[in-house]
This record gives C-alpha cells, sequence and structure tokens, in this order.
C-alpha cells in the first residue's frame, strides 16, 4: 500500500485536489476523503503535506506488479 | 483473490514465453496495480453528459511553473485569459518538487552571457539551442524576482505563492479537467476540449492562442514524480500536425532499489524544502553512463553519488563525455564558490542517494527541455499558427540533451512561460475567435469517450504495464541497438494498432487513465524511431552499435511529425537552425 | 470524601481512553502530536467526567463537605476546558515544525469546511464550552439566580456534551469502535444522571452509590 490510511478527514477536498495522479475521491455517503485508486499512487506525499488535519499516513511500499497476458 | 492469484501463475510464464527476448525484463520494470481484470462495469450516464462552452483569448494549459507565468504574462499584456489543468495549480507535475531555481545575475557572476551559452554548448556537444540558452540566462532574475514577491521561496508548498498572482489579477483557472484534443480550424489553432474528473461534463474552450504547459511526460515509471505526466500536450499537437522533437533522449536518473516506487523516501527528504537560488555551474550531468555501467557489470551498482567518480574508470568504453567535463577533483566549477556537493535541484539526482541502485526511475522522459514541441523562432511558437509551448512541453533544447546547469529547469519554465504569453497576446491582437463547428465537437465527444462505451477491451492499467515491460528494461530505452530498438518497436505497433483502439474506462479516473495511456504508446513509438533513425551516440542517447558521436552526419535535431496519411515521419533539423 | 470512587472515576476517564489509544490501530505519529492527541482525549473525557463530580452525586462519593467536590469539579472544569478551548490550534501546531501546509493556512481551511457536519458540530460545540467557561467564572456578576445559572449550566452542558460526543466520534482521529462507545455510554450515562436528578424533584436518595 502507498496511502494507508485517513483518519480524522474533515472532509475539505484539499487532498483531492492536490493528488497529482488522483488517487483520492471524497466518498459521496460519509463526505470524507477514501483512497479509491491506491495502485496509481506515486507516494509523493503532496496530499499529506497539504492536508490541514496532517489526516493521511502513507507507507513506503507498492503493491507487488503482477504481469498478465491480457487484461 | 483466488483467480488472481491463477492469473498471476499462468500468464507470468505465458507471458515471459511470448515475450522472450526482448521483454524477458518486463516483470522487474512494472508498477503495482488492482487485480480486476474483469468486464468493464461502467459507472457513468453516458446518454447524461453535460457540455460546457469556455471562450478566452489565451488557454493555457497547465498549471506548473510555466502554465503560471504564462497565464500572468498574457494577462498583463492585455489578452483574456483562462487556465486548465488536469491538477491543481501549483501540486501537479513537476513544479511542487523542483527545489532549485537557476538565477543569472551579470553582476555577482565570473560568466559573462556569452560565456554562459558557449560553456553550456560545449557541454551539450553542440545539442543546444543557443537562442534558449541565452534566454534563459537573460530572463531568469527577472522571472526568480517575481517568485519571491508572491512567497514562493517561504513555502514548501507552490499553490498558494502561486495563486496570489492569479487571484490578483482574477484569472479564471479550472482544475481537475483533462484536455484531451486541441482543435485546429481552417489551418489555425481553435481551442481545446477535455473533461471533467469530478462531474459528467465535458469543457469546449475555444480560444484563439493556446499555450501548452503541460510538461513533460514518462511511462509512468516508479520512484520519480511523473506518473501524472503521460506528453499530454505533445501527443495533441502532433495529433493536430505540430513537430515534435527530442524523443530519442533520455533522463538518467536511477532509483533506489528498495522502495523503488517511493518517491518521497528516494528524494531523501527533498521534497518538504524551501527552494532556493542556484548560481552558474555548467556540468554534464546524468546521461546514461551509469545505466551504461549496470548494463556491463550488472546489479548491484554501489557508489556514493552518481558521476561522483568517472564512470569510465571502471568500465571500457560508454558514452562520451567531453574532455573538460570528466570528472576531477576541483570540478565542476561553480560561480565563485567551491564545487557544491548538495544537489538543490531535480536536474540531479537526490542528495545522499547511496545504498543500491535500480534503473529507469524516471523511465520515459527525457532531459528537460530537450523533448516536445518544435519552436519555429525564439518565441516559443510551434509550426501550428497560434500555438505555443513552453517549458517541459517545448523541445527548446534549452540545456541541449545533458543536464548542463542545476536549476535551469525551472528557471527556464518560467522564463519561456512568460516569453510564449507575450507571443501568444501579441498573435491574438490580430485574430478572430474561431467557433468551433459542431461536427467537430460531436466527433471529439466521441473519441474522447469512446473507452467509457466500450465493454470489452482492455485496462489502461494493464496496458500501460505492459508498455513498461516492454520499454523500460535498460536494453531497450537506455543502452540502445538496432535490432532490439526494432523488436520493441513491433511490439508498440501491436499496442498502437490493436489494444489502443480497446482501451476501456468504467468511470472518469479509469478514462483519464486510457487517454494517458495513448499518449504513452505514441510517445514509445516516437522515442523508438527517433533512437534508430539516430545512428550515433551523443548526451544521453547511447547506442551500442553507434557508440561514438558522428559529427558529420548528426550535428542534427530529430523532428517528428504525423504525415499526410497519418503515418509519423521523421525528419533532421541542423543544429543552430529554425525549421524550413 | 471518599477518595476510593474519586480514584475510580479518574481511572476511568483518563485509563480507559489511554488503553484505546494504545491498543488502537492508530498510526504513530510524532511525539508532540501524539502527546496533543491523548491530552484532547482526556479532556474530553473528563469534560464528560465533570456530570459525575457534581453535588448531585455526592451520595456517590459520600462527600462531607460539598464544597470539596465543588472545588474539584471547578478545577478540573477550568483546566480542561482551557485545553478543550487550544483542541484546534493543537490540530495545526505542529505544522510549525514539519514541512507542509502553514498552520494558519491549515486553521482556516480547517474552521471554514462547512460542507462538513463534523466541522459545524464542532463549532457549535466550541462556542458552547466558551460560553460555559464565561458564564463559570463570571457567575456572580451574573443577574441571575443561583438556581437557574445551575439550570443554565446543566443545560449548556447536555447540548454541549452531545455535540462534542457527536463531533468527535464523527471526525476524531482515534474515535474507533470501541472509544466510539466508550464515550456514548459515558456521556449518555452522565446526561441520564443529570436529567434524572431534573425531574425527580424532590430530591431524595434515589441515587445510589
Amino acid at each position: 500500500m502507498s496511502i494507508n490510511s485517513i483518519d480524522g478527514c474533515i472532509g475539505c477536498g484539499t487532498c483531492v485536489k492536490t493528488c497529482p495522479t488522483d488517487v483520492l475521491r471524497l466518498d459521496p455517503k460519509s463526505g470524507k476523503a477514501v483512497i479509491k485508486y491506491p495502485a496509481d499512487c506515486q507516494i509523493c506525499h503532496l496530499c499529506r503535506m497539504y492536508c490541514p488535519v496532517d489526516a493521511i499516513s502513507i507507507s513506503p511500499e507498492k503493491s507487488v506488479p503482477v504481469i498478465v497476458s491480457w487484461g | 483473490m483466488n483467480n488472481s492469484q491463477e492469473n498471476k501463475n499462468i500468464s507470468r510464464r505465458h507471458f515471459l514465453g511470448i515475450a522472450g527476448g526482448a521483454v524477458g525484463m518486463a516483470a522487474i520494470a512494472s508498477i503495482g496495480f488492482p487485480s480486476n481484470w474483469a468486464a468493464n462495469k461502467i459507472e457513468i450516464d453516458i446518454n447524461n453528459i453535460e457540455q460546457q462552452k469556455n471562450e478566452t483569448d489565451v488557454l493555457v494549459i497547465g498549471g506548473g511553473i510555466a502554465g503560471l507565468f504564462a497565464a500572468i504574462k498574457a494577462y498583463d499584456a492585455g489578452s483574456k485569459v483562462m487556465m486548465v489543468s488536469k491538477g491543481r495549480l501549483g501540486s501537479s507535475g513537476q513544479t511542487p518538487f523542483a527545489k532549485g531555481i537557476f538565477a543569472y545575475d551579470k553582476n555577482n557572476s565570473t560568466y559573462s552571457i556569452d560565456e554562459f551559452v558557449e560553456a553550456v554548448s560545449a557541454s551539450a556537444i553542440g545539442t543546444n539551442n543557443k537562442a534558449y540558452t541565452r534566454q534563459v540566462a537573460e530572463h531568469s532574475l527577472a522571472r526568480v524576482n517575481e517568485l519571491k514577491e508572491w512567497g514562493f521561496f517561504d513555502s514548501v508548498l507552490c499553490n498558494k505563492p502561486f495563486r496570489k498572482p492569479i487571484d490578483k489579477r482574477g484569472i479564471t483557472v479550472m482544475e481537475r479537467i483533462v484536455i484531451t484534443n486541441l482543435i485546429k480550424e481552417n489551418g489555425k489553432i481553435a481551442g481545446a476540449a477535455g473533461f471533467s474528473l469530478d462531474e459528467q461534463k465535458l469543457h469546449f474552450f475555444e480560444a484563439k492562442s493556446v499555450i501548452l504547459c503541460t510538461g513533460a511526460g514518462g511511462f509512468k515509471p516508479n520512484g520519480f514524480p511523473i506518473c501524472d505526466l503521460t506528453h499530454d500536450g505533445t501527443i495533441m499537437a502532433y495529433n493536430i500536425g505540430a513537430k515534435v522533437t527530442g524523443k530519442e533522449w533520455n533522463d538518467g536518473h536511477p532509483g533506489q532499489a528498495k522502495n523503488a516506487a517511493d518517491c518521497f523516501d528516494g528524494w531523501h527528504g527533498m521534497f518538504t524544502k524551501k527552494p532556493n537560488i542556484t548560481n552558474v555551474g555548467i556540468r554534464h550531468d546524468l546521461g546514461v553512463d551509469l545505466n551504461y555501467q549496470a548494463y556491463i557489470l550488472g546489479n548491484p551498482l554501489k557508489m556514493g553519488r552518481p558521476g561522483s567518480e568517472e564512470p569510465g574508470s571502471k568500465v571500457k568504453g560508454g558514452p562520451y563525455v567531453p574532455e573538460e567535463f570528466r570528472r576531477r577533483e576541483g570540478l565542476p566549477e561553480g560561480d565563485k564558490k567551491p564545487p557544491k556537493r548538495k544537489r538543490p535541484d531535480n536536474d540531479g539526482p537526490p542528495p545522499g542517494m547511496a545504498g543500491d541502485l535500480v534503473g529507469g526511475s524516471s523511465a520515459g522522459m527525457a532531459i528537460h527541455k530537450s523533448e516536445g514541441l518544435v519552436p519555429i523562432n525564439d518565441k516559443c511558437e510551434s509550426n501550428i499558427p497560434g500555438l505555443y509551448a513552453a517549458g517541459d512541453a517545448l523541445g527548446s533544447y534549452m540545456a541541449g540533451a545533458i543536464y548542463t546547469q542545476i536549476g535551469s529547469s525551472l528557471a527556464g519554465s518560467a522564463v519561456q512561460g512568460a516569453i510564449a504569453a507575450e507571443a501568444a497576446a501579441e498573435y491574438c491582437k490580430d485574430i478572430k475567435l474561431q467557433a468551433i463547428p459542431n461536427s467537430t465537437i460531436n466527433r471529439i465527444q466521441e473519441e474522447m469517450l469512446a473507452p467509457l462505451k466500450r465493454e470489452a477491451g482492455y485496462s489502461p492499467a494493464w496496458v500501460t504495464q505492459t508498455l513498461q515491460g516492454i520499454m523500460i528494461p535498460n536494453f531497450v530505452l537506455y543502452i540502445k541497438r538496432e535490432k532490439m530498438l526494432k523488436a520493441a518497436l513491433t511490439y508498440i505497433e501491436e499496442l498502437r494498432d490493436h489494444h489502443m483502439p480497446m482501451l476501456r474506462a468504467s468511470d472518469l479516473h479509469e478514462l483519464r487513465l486510457a487517454h494517458e495511456t495513448e499518449n504513452m504508446i505514441i510517445s514509445a513509438e516516437m522515442k523508438l524511431k527517433a533512437s534508430i533513425m539516430r545512428k550515433e551516440s551523443r548526451c544521453s542517447h547511447y547506442r551500442l552499435d553507434y557508440p561514438e558521436p558522428d559529427n558529420e552526419n548528426w550535428q542534427a535535431w530529430i523532428n517528428i511529425f504525423k504525415g499526410d496519411n497519418g503515418e509519423m515521419k521523421l525528419e533532421k533539423q541542423k543544429f543552430d537552425s529554425w525549421p524550413v | 470524601m471518599k477518595w476510593n470512587n474519586i480514584i475510580l472515576v479518574f481511572s476511568v476517564l483518563i485509563g480507559l481512553p489511554l488503553l484505546f489509544w494504545a491498543v488502537g490501530d492508530f498510526p504513530r505519529r510524532t511525539i508532540l502530536k501524539e502527546v496533543l492527541s491523548v491530552l484532547t482525549l482526556i479532556a474530553f473525557t473528563m469534560m464528560i467526567g465533570q456530570f459525575y463530580l457534581t453535588r448531585n452525586k455526592r451520595k456517590m462519593f459520600k462527600v462531607k463537605s460539598i464544597k470539596k467536590l465543588i472545588k474539584l469539579h471547578k478545577i478540573i472544569g477550568y483546566v480542561f476546558i482551557g485545553i478543550i478551548l487550544l483542541h484546534p490550534f493543537f490540530i495545526v501546531f505542529p505544522r510549525y515544525f514539519e514541512s507542509g501546509v502553514e498552520p494558519m493556512e491549515a486553521f482556516t481551511t480547517l474552521i471554514t469546511t462547512y460542507n462538513s457536519s463534523g466541522v459545524v458540530l464542532g463549532l457549535i460545540a466550541y462556542l458552547l464550552i466558551l460560553i460555559i467557561g464565561i458564564t463559570s467564572i463570571f457567575r456572580n456578576k451574573l443577574p441571575m439566580k443561583y438556581t437557574s445559572w445551575r439550570l443554565l449550566h446543566g443545560v449548556l452542558s447536555i447540548i454541549f456534551i452531545i455535540v462534542a460526543s457527536c463531533h468527535a466520534i464523527d471526525l476524531g482521529r482515534h474515535t474507533d469502535v470501541p472509544m466510539s462507545i466508550f464515550i456514548i455510554i459515558l456521556s449518555g450515562s452522565g446526561v441520564i444522571l443529570l436529567l434524572k436528578t431534573y425531574f425527580s424533584k424532590p430530591q431524595n436518595n434515589r441515587i445510589k452509590p
């Protein structure tokens, strides 16, 4: 995982705008940020640095890729 | 999931079986992604998509530092300006991560501008465009001073300092809109079109002039913060007839072996620093010497800092380095100061990068500003009237095909943004806004949304991963020879002809990925074809079968454009000349 | 004063949130951030605890003089209201020591995110606790009888604790399921106990230890 968890999100949406690769979205029900497209995270930490309440934690690992012959 | 586990086993064997020699490295050089290889469950109501039309004089595409200056200077020159970005102002592309900006101050430098241009040309082995090299020296200080005013150097994050001049002028900034098409009518630029990532809405922009500030691109590699950059501007412009250059060059940044995808830690805290200003210091950095070393000696390559020792000391052959730039104690020369050991800019490798390295962290990207639209003059103008480009979207060869000056990437983008803006604003004065015909709108909408309509097809993530497997191996992208390039080209042509038309998307995020994947496929084709054509080695282009510079035949850049039948055409353009 | 019971109350108010914080699956951050979080957590449970440290509960603690209990109630009140009032600043304060958005900018975003019910509840709770604090400090200067002040104090406290609990459960970084249940039970029974005293006049000895 790249972005690990979001704890204490206030739903301001800053991280959604800030993520260069569009990993995060606001959940329409809860109004809070969710890690919607984790595979596209480039682990750049911009979301974490921009988050006003420091809600985002990130780990350095990325899931190991699988190569398949058709998808 | 059981299924995907099964898939993994069968398919890896299967894939490697097919791939054989050329792409055997595939498994190593790719990035992670989801295992839903299933049917396309479309989440978008395709019949219920809104359209919004926007009108402006100058449309700036991209919200990095080039876009910032393009928007501001075009506004100040009297144009109506609109900025559109697929990310957020100051928070996408490479601008947020570039921490050094070059400023040439004639009162504070041992180099005259002429000497500076000459030194850069020597390091670049003639590959630089002297007009643009000169331009960065002439204008960088003014841009840096403006940035100072906006608080750029007081902040780790760029959004706020960038917002300041934009808000002051009331310039409209539309964020999270993915531009997919440039529109040309009657031989001139007429606007652009794209879709919103957040709502079911397409945007059509009618503009007198467009400035591409769309940055560089790569193959969504691991360890470099360019996974949102896929040469979008270059490919859109190519599709409407613009000439493109610089595809054979490579940025040779290595990554760390441990957690190779982790940009943040790989750069050892540099992303958390405030920007600083760099002085003149001519270098010959980060071509593909490290890649050559790894190719010959194998991994692991353990070293303090790439380039800190003469690469040739261990390995015979390899990329040619001009005599005066072979590393010795006391070199390179800095401006009055002793040589700096810390590397403040994204021109160089991360500071303190140590331990085991892996290659290709910036795979698919060329040297900053060597790759992009061909300028027809020193005003950042392309061969399509009204279409300008600035920064990494422009193949200005400001530094040539090798890194020659720390901090000049960011400075060059700022300088070119302003130059392009003034030229575009001037162009707008004598021209009328062209209406985009409905037939064009309908065609573009059809093309743009096509991946959302395909119930069967290929997921962009998978096609991207396959492309990475083909392109990223050291022996394809970096240490080149004809046979291998042709083999890889065969694969890429397969992706282009059979997979590109079948890319599918289930939502707006995936629609973006589908378009990015298309752009990467075309860019890969360009890279391979230009690499095959350039039968010599120079700067960051290295051929095993032609290891020396060929000054007789190759004092020239390669331009790529679309022929009348849609085929990809390549031509030479002599160094130090403008296109004819 | 029966110290055993007081100690029991405190160990619940401090010990349980600490326990949930320690065993919960939360990302561990810098010491400063964790200290501020824990301080806020405890301040909040102590505020709930105030429902149990009132003159109505004197039987529970077998208190001989009400004064001592009220004094304790006051000290805890002023100290932890102070901390609660700092809570929004605690969130952005660590940004002074690390890279990222500037603290003031973060604070502005924080208090202007009105599309989030959790933030709105937090702002309301903040105003309420501010009013509770001020009306307590200046109780003697207020033009009202003690009994009506007590009613006001109680009613404000009930509204505060309901609003603040909702806020904490909605937004709290450390309010996982156990912590949420703990807050609901603790504040719920506190409110019920207080309401009971309002509706069970005249006061008799029904409240048992």
